[in-house]
């Protein structure tokens, strides 16, 4: 089988030539794409893992006070973490970002009280969060959450996860298509061949196998090829680019071989599932 | 090949018309094909044929003749179950099509020789591979077909050819390696649809011979054909067909009435 594949791929070259730099595009495409989105995505999830729930203490607030608090943030299963910051961190924080405010000799008192910085589970909840410590526990002199700040992040975020997910599924789609009717103008150049073949007595498997065989090669070439289009064009231009946007290290596109292997297994199945699919047609003879 | 078991055949259809055939289930196993009453109505409502009834026997050899159009076509086709006839009953060596599983059509293609006016090779493949194609379908091993192509290529005189492309091949060379595929099996019945209707005379004899060695060495043959010259100096058995209808069937016939 393996032989009549490749003898049919020789015989009909420019059809081969054809489907395969189909495959190559729309998987090359969809390479960039899905290393362009996830990139991004990775970015929205590190801008919104930046969101947290701010709440202070007054300054002569009761060890047991806080306690309560903790005992309340410990049982909201929207938090992920939350970290005391005592008054004299808090003042060294600021001490360090705005040295204006303090004199050559300091202050004289520390005016703030201690801390909680929460971290919520997502982005999204920092809101039910902050009303969770409403109205506001003895000893609580205010919470904060970045109210504005907040909205504007996560509706960027969700318009830029839509748009991703949008484009993912119209560049499969399109890249099916096109892939399916490249194969489909390629089998009906063929249909005498598979007429006389079945007139002579050969199966529908028998006559499928091959093509199918050779749809599988061909989508895996070009998404080979695709795969080592996208590898030379990571190489030469992410070194020139990276250090311009300024992100932090935990923002990253995925993997680049988890990428080559969604490429190579879609472009494989693809090849195959279209000739099988669109030869079910001229098979009924 | 398995006989028809089946005792309705024998009480409630009458299947064939001749008076002789007295044992009816015998009849069928004995015969290599028996159309019973056949209509075959193409969509929306031409006729393609109707009231087609008849019977040939294993080794006859039968010339189907009649106008373009006429059915002829379409009795070849429905031989293959190309395509299902309408109504009416068709048994090929002893299968009945219409209880054919799709499964099985493979099957009986394989015990059918087919020979097309247009040939019907593979471009692509040489003369060697094209005939090896019928036999490679059927799970033929490699040794077997190295033995197989060279006898039938020189029975039909082509041996020099074997790995020529049929482009590089005549008409009537084409049309004898089509035979030659259709024959590598030895099938037990040979279809052949107008095999001389795109040959000159000359080469039309020569493929007529070929086809009389085949018949003679025990296959059956059914033949389409247009080419009055060749009925009449075969005198062979002629089933002219008209508008669909068998107009005459005659043992020793000629291309038209006498």
């Amino acid at each position: 089988m393996l032989a009549e594949a490749v003898r049919s791929i020789g015989a009909n070259i420019s059809t081969t030539v054809a489907a395969t730099m189909t495959v190559l595009i729309g998987m090359f495409l969809l390479g960039l794409f899905i290393a362009l989105g996830t990139y991004v995505l990775s970015w929205s999830d590190h801008v919104k893992s930046e969101l947290v729930v701010k709440v202070f203490f007054d300054r002569d607030v009761k060890p047991a006070q806080v306690e309560a608090v903790r005992v309340q943030l410990d049982s909201n299963n929207q938090v992920r973490k939350f970290e005391l910051v005592t008054a004299e961190q808090g003042l060294e924080k600021i001490r360090k970002q705005r040295p204006e405010l303090f004199g050559s000799d300091g202050l004289p008192f520390n005016p703030l009280g201690p801390a909680y910085t929460i971290t919520p589970i997502k982005a999204e909840y920092t809101e039910t969060i902050a009303n969770s410590l409403k109205p506001l526990p003895t000893g609580v002199h205010r919470v904060t959450y970045g109210k504005k700040t907040a909205e504007k992040i996560l509706s960027v975020a969700k318009v830029i996860e839509s748009i991703f997910l949008i484009a993912v599924i119209v560049l499969l789609a399109a890249s099916t298509i096109l892939i399916a009717n490249t194969i489909r103008l390629s089998i009906f150049a063929r249909r005498r061949e598979i007429e006389v073949m079945k007139l002579v007595g050969a199966t529908n498997w028998f006559v499928r196998g091959p093509f199918m065989l050779e749809g599988l090669i061909c989508g895996l070439g070009g998404s080979l090829l695709a795969v080592i289009l996208l590898f030379v064009g990571k190489e030469a231009a992410l070194p020139s680019i990276l250090p311009r946007l300024d992100s932090g290290p935990d923002v990253n596109a995925m993997g680049f071989w988890a990428i080559a292997l969604i490429l190579l297994t879609f472009g494989l199945l693809l090849g195959a599932a279209g000739s099988g699919l669109t030869l079910r047609r001229f098979l009924r003879v | 090949m398995t006989v028809v078991q089946d005792t309705t055949l024998a009480t409630e259809t009458p299947v064939i018309a001749e008076p002789e055939a007295q044992d009816l289930q015998a009849a069928a196993a004995r015969a290599m094909i028996v159309f019973d009453n056949v209509l075959k109505v193409y969509e929306p409502n031409v006729v393609a044929l109707e009231e087609a009834s008849f019977v040939i026997e294993k080794g006859e050899f039968v010339f189907l003749v009649g106008p373009s159009g006429s059915g002829k076509s379409t009795m070849v086709r429905l031989l293959l179950k190309e395509l299902e006839p309408t109504s009416g009953r068709i048994v090929v060596g002893g299968r009945d099509l219409a209880r054919l599983r799709r499964s099985k059509v493979p099957q009986l293609r394989r015990n059918i020789g087919c020979v097309f006016q247009d040939f019907k090779l593979l471009p692509n493949r040489t003369t060697g591979e094209n005939v090896a194609y019928a036999l490679k379908v059927q799970g033929e091993g490699a040794n077997s077909i190295r033995h197989k192509v060279p006898e039938v290529l020189g029975l039909v005189g082509l041996t020099h050819k074997v790995n020529s492309y049929p482009d590089e091949l005549s008409g009537g060379e084409q049309q004898r390696v089509s035979i030659a595929r259709a024959f590598v099996n030895h099938p037990p019945l040979l279809v052949c649809d107008e095999p001389t209707g795109n040959l000159d005379p000359d080469t039309s004899v020569g493929i007529m011979q070929l086809l009389y060695r085949i018949n003679r060495s025990g296959t059956t043959v059914v033949m389409a054909t247009h080419d009055r010259e060749m009925v009449d100096k075969m005198r062979r058995r002629v089933i002219a067909l008209e508008d669909g209808r068998i107009a005459r069937d005659e043992r020793r016939g000629g291309y038209a009435s006498e």
